[in-house]
């Protein structure tokens, strides 16, 4: 297969394999995927670490009961298949300043990494609001 | 139990594709939003055909059930248009934060952060929120595009198909 010039798969094969696997965790687990509902788990686990009595008072929570679940494991998995896809084939790179924002930007990584953690809080906002 | 293990595998199968299809970084994803680099568009629009026959396949061999999510227009249209805000200005959505974070993407991790910041916001505040965010307008609740266009699914899925091949043929061609 011809790779493209950054080394990865064509990304329509890619996208096939990743439509093949959709099906099967449907067929096999009867698994949708989708991501934000981990980041809820994970801030109701916090939450009743710091003050397990309030936590479990709160409304929130009795819907999106803190618990580790499937999609809790779907997102760690995701993190542990790109770092095994990236590192054994020489991918792996620490970078803390993507290209493309350095230059409009500049190479702060303090300014990078503000915006980056109030863009995951707009992300986060417009995903629980739209109820994906 | 085996519902965790389900989970690991799936989401390291589906984070391996991520990364070979090369639409973890921040300059694939914000080149797609800056329409000067399709990648990300190739690889999603591919896993939603392939899903989309795949899962009706399945489904009217009875092997499978669709899990929906109701659709509320006021809340989804406007949710969306957060969500795409957040989107530009971080460069990861929330499935593929932890994979450009796996191929040593550092500002990712901030991003991830600032989801749970976020679901912590918002857990908080919900319990006085929740009645302004539960009126819905334009709600439809669990319904499908075949179902509000009361046509057989296979029309609507061979729709779906002849525009993915008519767009990224024109893609092709200019080679974007």
């Amino acid at each position: 297969m011809q790779r493209t010039a950054d080394g990865g798969w064509n990304p329509y094969f890619a996208g096939a394999l990743g439509g093949l696997l959709l099906t099967l965790s449907v067929w096999f687990a009867g698994m949708y995927f989708s991501a934000s509902n981990a980041f809820v788990r994970t801030a109701g686990i916090l939450e009743k670490l710091v003050g397990p009595e309030r936590a479990a008072g709160m409304d929130y929570f009795t819907k999106y009961v803190p618990k580790i679940d499937w999609e809790w494991m779907f997102v760690i998995g995701i993190f542990l298949g790109s770092l095994v896809s990236s590192t054994t084939s020489g991918s792996f790179l620490l970078k803390a300043v993507p290209d493309m924002w350095q230059q409009r930007f500049g190479p702060s990584r303090v300014k990078r990494d503000t915006f980056a953690f109030l863009g995951g809080m707009i992300i986060m906002f417009g995903a629980r609001l739209s109820g994906g | 139990m085996i519902m965790l293990a389900y989970g690991l595998i799936t989401g390291m199968l589906f984070g391996f594709l991520l990364q070979k299809g090369r639409v973890l970084r921040f300059d694939k994803q914000i080149g797609a939003l800056r329409l000067i680099d399709l990648t990300i568009f190739k690889f999603m629009g591919t896993n939603v055909i392939v899903a989309m026959i795949g899962i009706y396949l399945l489904k009217d061999l009875g092997l499978v059930q669709l899990d929906l999510l109701p659709t509320v227009l006021g809340k989804n249209i406007i949710g969306g248009l957060i969500f795409g805000v957040g989107w530009a200005v971080l460069g990861y959505c929330p499935g593929t934060a932890g994979g450009a974070a796996g191929e040593g993407r550092w500002d990712a991790v901030f991003g991830a952060l600032g989801m749970v910041a976020a679901a912590v916001i918002m857990a908080e505040l919900y319990s006085a929120a929740a009645p302004a965010a539960s009126s819905g307008w334009g709600n439809f609740g669990k319904i499908t595009l075949p179902q509000a266009l009361g046509v057989n699914h296979w029309f609507v899925i061979a729709f779906f198909l002849t525009m993915y091949l008519v767009i990224f043929r024109w893609v092709e061609k200019r080679g974007k």
